[in-house]
């Protein structure tokens, strides 16, 4: 595929119109404003790397007047950025904990000598852990929403939208790693009942045994339907019309514009209020009854 | 997925080195451009959190620093002047920018001079100005489609303007394909030359070093042909399932919109037709009707089992695999609603217009002799009452392609006949189609009784019988098509521009028509390039037909023409 780049041009045009436009008094490395080259070129071109780097400090001391260029200023990102970012710091931190977990299966599928309870304990306590951090960003989740129509709500909307698809993505996988598990334990156990002598002991064990993976089974499940539930709002289907990007800057074309006859409306609702005339017409009624009374007072 | 895949390629590589929140800008043409081969779950993954229109974008206010803007823009003045503002007032962190085509140096000097915040970071050119709507089939969308029909002298700005998005987008097309090819034009078309010639001093003069790729032993073929020289394929009514459902109800974009059908549920108003998304419709988009309905049955049946397995949950087993396979089994559903939807709609529209009837003498007109017994079967259908206004007009139209030459007094009659019967029907229509695309405009042996070896096939075809009557016809493309193999194209009547010479037979071809392409000849294509012949065929237009499109620019043609001809 061909490209072609045109950033040096653009720099090079971009810098030549500054030192015409902004008169030598700030670049003190030349006399010259027609004589562009390396000097300016150079300093200009740090510059603007400065400022690339200082995009989030909290407390920005630029002053507009101070710099050579009037630098655009450096925003704050919204508040609502700040739970994006532990939602998907806890999605990290889940799927490094799913990688634990595949190992810790795996160790407690291997044939061994001991009890197997310290394994299962483990794996019960990742299991554990990551489903609360599921847990935990689903209901952050919720905040993230905004109402209104407007340019930073349909931001709010596509973050949330991609967040959920990465947490069902997690919950269907670790949901996967769980069942393979259970099935594979399941089959140990059952080729471990064949060939053990002691039927008795082993066979009322393994029928607890049995019980619980039956429990974890429909835990997980419960578990499962429960966050889908709830996300299933929020993630796209892929390859429907909502998975459009046409069809979406349709939508906020046209919720913008419906929010904005909304607005309009209630203003002209609001204005023509029938409240407010109730309210004047109330006022001076109030006033003329109080002056009858004086009157009245007077006279009599 | 040639096509496809360099336009996906193209939008990765804009998103990829960018990290941290981004907004992507998009002009009207390229929002089309993207969607066709991107979709916003994509988009959502590459952190791009909201997508606009350059021009409704600076309505709002708000700044939003901690976004990156990535703009994609076609290189047109009304573009310029926009970014030149948003440059000026600048709402985001950095900026971005990539056009779909080349940069004339004056709007970089503007750009350059509106960026006094320093905040754009990039400058690139990505040559995606084509819309990749099947993997060998693109369009370029052009609202002004009509002008092609048109002399040079009733609009010269129009037109050239017309010429030059034709240009701009088969020129990108092989700057994604990194070839530079041999062109050659239809002789009897003006505007093919023209567009021939115009692209020819793009890739060899003007910007002879962007397209000085690696040579191969045979350069790629660009064939540009005129859409009058087959007039007779987008007034077909067709049979095969994307051709049909884009001539009963339409397709654009790989997008239908049912919302005019009656009541539908709100999520099925508007469905993606995409081969890239859809594995049944990638199997059967060109079936035809018959094959489809028991395709459609299949599915349902195995859609119903699935469906019943799902309510029969009694063990937690049951349970498990259900909760499971929940996301598949919506997919499931959602695609089949579709497309049980969409098969009922057409066959509720063939019903009504009697379409067997009709496409069963359109495709006798087509393909089969026989001017008497055609002239009766027309003049019968036209008295018919329950045949449609525009399906008496098809049928006209086809007739007199047809058997223009003879007896010209029964086909006077049969004009008559429909202008008296159909009373919204704009008096001399088929004359002017004569006019633009009669037996003497056009150079390829479109019914196949000029050349002795073609008249043979023919009689041979009659004799074997056809398979399915509502399918026998073959567009013009095909031979075309079938010519370039067998490097048998001829030079008298296709000939090369300038002093490009091609020996022996080209591997890759581009195959432009000028006025539009039907889906009746995309399939041709998609045909031709799974029956591994040793070429590999790219077909686009500067739109989609359908009947009612080609009507449409027809009948925009005859009126400016008309009012051309009163005001001189």
């Amino acid at each position: 595929m061909a490209t072609r780049n045109r950033t040096l041009i653009f720099r090079k045009y971009r810098d030549a119109l500054k030192s015409v436009r902004v008169p030598s008094s700030s670049s003190p490395s030349t006399s010259s404003s027609g004589g562009g080259g390396g000097g300016p070129v150079i300093e200009l071109a740090s510059t603007s790397l400065l400022n690339h780097n200082r995009k989030y400090t909290p407390l920005s001391t630029e002053d507009p007047g101070n710099s050579s260029k009037g630098a655009l200023t450096v925003g704050l990102p919204p508040a609502w950025v700040d739970v994006s970012e532990e939602i998907s710091s806890n999605v990290q931190r889940a799927r490094m904990k799913m990688v634990e977990l595949a190992k810790a299966h795996a160790k407690a599928l291997m044939p061994s000598f001991g009890d197997g309870k310290e394994d299962q304990r483990m794996i019960e306590g990742l299991t554990q852990e990551i489903t609360g951090l599921i847990r935990k960003s689903e209901k952050k989740l919720q905040r993230l929403a905004a109402a209104g129509p407007s340019e930073d709500s349909n931001i709010r909307k596509n973050v949330q939208r991609s967040l959920a698809t990465d947490l069902q993505n997690l919950s269907i996988e670790l949901r996967k790693k769980q069942s393979t598990y259970l099935k594979r334990l399941r089959q140990q156990k059952e080729g471990q009942d064949g060939v053990d002598l002691e039927m008795n002991l082993n066979g009322s064990r393994s029928i607890i045994d049995d019980d619980n993976l039956d429990d974890m089974v429909v835990e997980s499940v419960n578990e499962l339907a429960q966050i889908m539930k709830d996300l299933s709002v929020l993630v796209i289907d892929q390859g429907t019309i909502v998975d459009r990007i046409d069809y979406n800057i349709q939508n906020v074309a046209t919720t913008v514009e419906e929010g904005l006859k909304q607005l309009q409306k209630a203003e002209r609702t609001q204005k023509r209020g029938g409240m407010v005339m109730c309210a004047t017409v109330l006022v001076i009624m109030c006033f003329i009854m109080l002056v009858l009374l004086v009157l009245k007072t007077i006279v009599f | 997925m040639v096509l496809v895949s360099a336009a996906r390629d193209y939008v990765n590589r804009m998103l990829q080195d960018i990290s941290g929140m981004k907004v992507l800008i998009l002009d009207s043409q390229t929002v089309s451009i993207v969607s066709v081969v991107y979709s916003q779950s994509e988009l959502l993954q590459k952190e791009v959190f909201l997508v606009e229109l350059v021009d409704s974008i600076s309505k709002s206010k708000e700044s939003m620093s901690h976004l990156k803007a990535v703009y994609f823009l076609r290189p047109t003045l009304e573009n310029i002047q926009h970014l030149r503002r948003q440059l000026a007032n600048p709402r985001f962190g950095e900026s971005h920018l990539f056009f779909s085509n080349m940069l004339k140096d004056t709007q970089i000097h503007i750009l350059a001079d509106s960026d006094e915040q320093e905040v754009v970071q990039q400058v690139q050119e990505y040559y995606a100005d084509f819309v990749a709507i099947d993997p060998y089939h693109f369009t370029l969308n052009i609202p002004s489609n009509h002008m092609y029909m048109l002399p040079a002298v009733v609009d010269p700005p129009g037109l050239q303007q017309f010429c030059d998005r034709i240009v701009d987008g088969i020129s990108t097309v092989f700057l994604a394909l990194k070839r530079r090819p041999v062109i050659r034009y239809q002789r009897t078309s003006d505007i093919a030359k023209r567009i021939a010639q115009e692209t020819s001093k793009l890739m060899y003069q003007q910007e002879s070093g962007l397209f000085d790729f690696r040579r191969t032993e045979i350069s790629p073929l660009l064939l540009i042909v005129d859409r009058r020289d087959d007039p007779v394929t987008p007034l077909l009514n067709q049979w095969t399932y994307q051709a049909m459902v884009h001539e009963l109800i339409g397709i654009h974009d790989n997008k239908v919109d049912l919302s005019s059908t009656g009541k539908l549920p709100k999520d099925q108003q508007e469905v993606v037709l995409s081969s890239e998304q859809d594995a049944f419709f990638k199997a059967n988009m060109y079936e035809n009707f018959g094959d489809i309905g028991m395709s459609i049955k299949r599915m349902v049946d195995d859609f119903q089992q699935v469906a019943k397995s799902n309510q029969n949950i009694q063990t937690i087993e049951d349970m498990a695999k259900f909760v499971d396979s929940y996301p598949e089994y919506r997919k499931m559903h959602g695609n089949v609603s579709k497309h049980v939807t969409l098969v009922t709609e057409m066959s509720k529209i063939v019903g009504e217009r009697r379409l067997m009837l009709i496409s069963e003498r359109e495709q006798d007109l087509a393909c089969n002799g026989g001017q008497v017994a055609a002239f009766e079967a027309v003049a019968n259908l036209l008295n018919n009452e329950s045949v449609s206004d525009i399906d008496r007009l098809h049928l006209v139209m086809l007739y007199a392609l047809r058997y223009e030459k003879e007896s010209p007094v029964q086909l006077m009659q049969l004009f008559n006949k429909l202008a008296s019967q159909s009373p919204k029907y704009k008096p001399g229509l088929v004359q002017f189609l004569l006019k633009q695309a009669g037996v003497d405009k056009r150079t390829g042996d479109l019914y196949g009784n000029r050349d002795l070896l073609n008249i043979a096939r023919n009689m041979a075809r009659g004799l074997k019988g056809v398979e399915n009557v509502y399918t026998q016809h073959q567009p013009l493309l095909f031979q075309t098509m079938e010519s370039i193999i067998k490097g048998r194209l001829r030079d008298v009547d296709y000939p090369f521009v300038g002093n490009h010479f091609q020996q022996g037979r080209p591997q890759d071809v581009v195959i432009f028509i000028v006025g539009g392409t039907t889906y009746e000849e995309s399939r041709s294509v998609a045909l031709q390039n799974a029956s591994n012949s040793g070429t590999r065929f790219i077909l686009g237009g500067s739109v989609v037909l359908n009947s009612k499109r080609f009507l449409k620019d027809l009948e925009e043609a005859q009126r400016i023409a008309k009012s051309s001809t009163n005001v001189v």
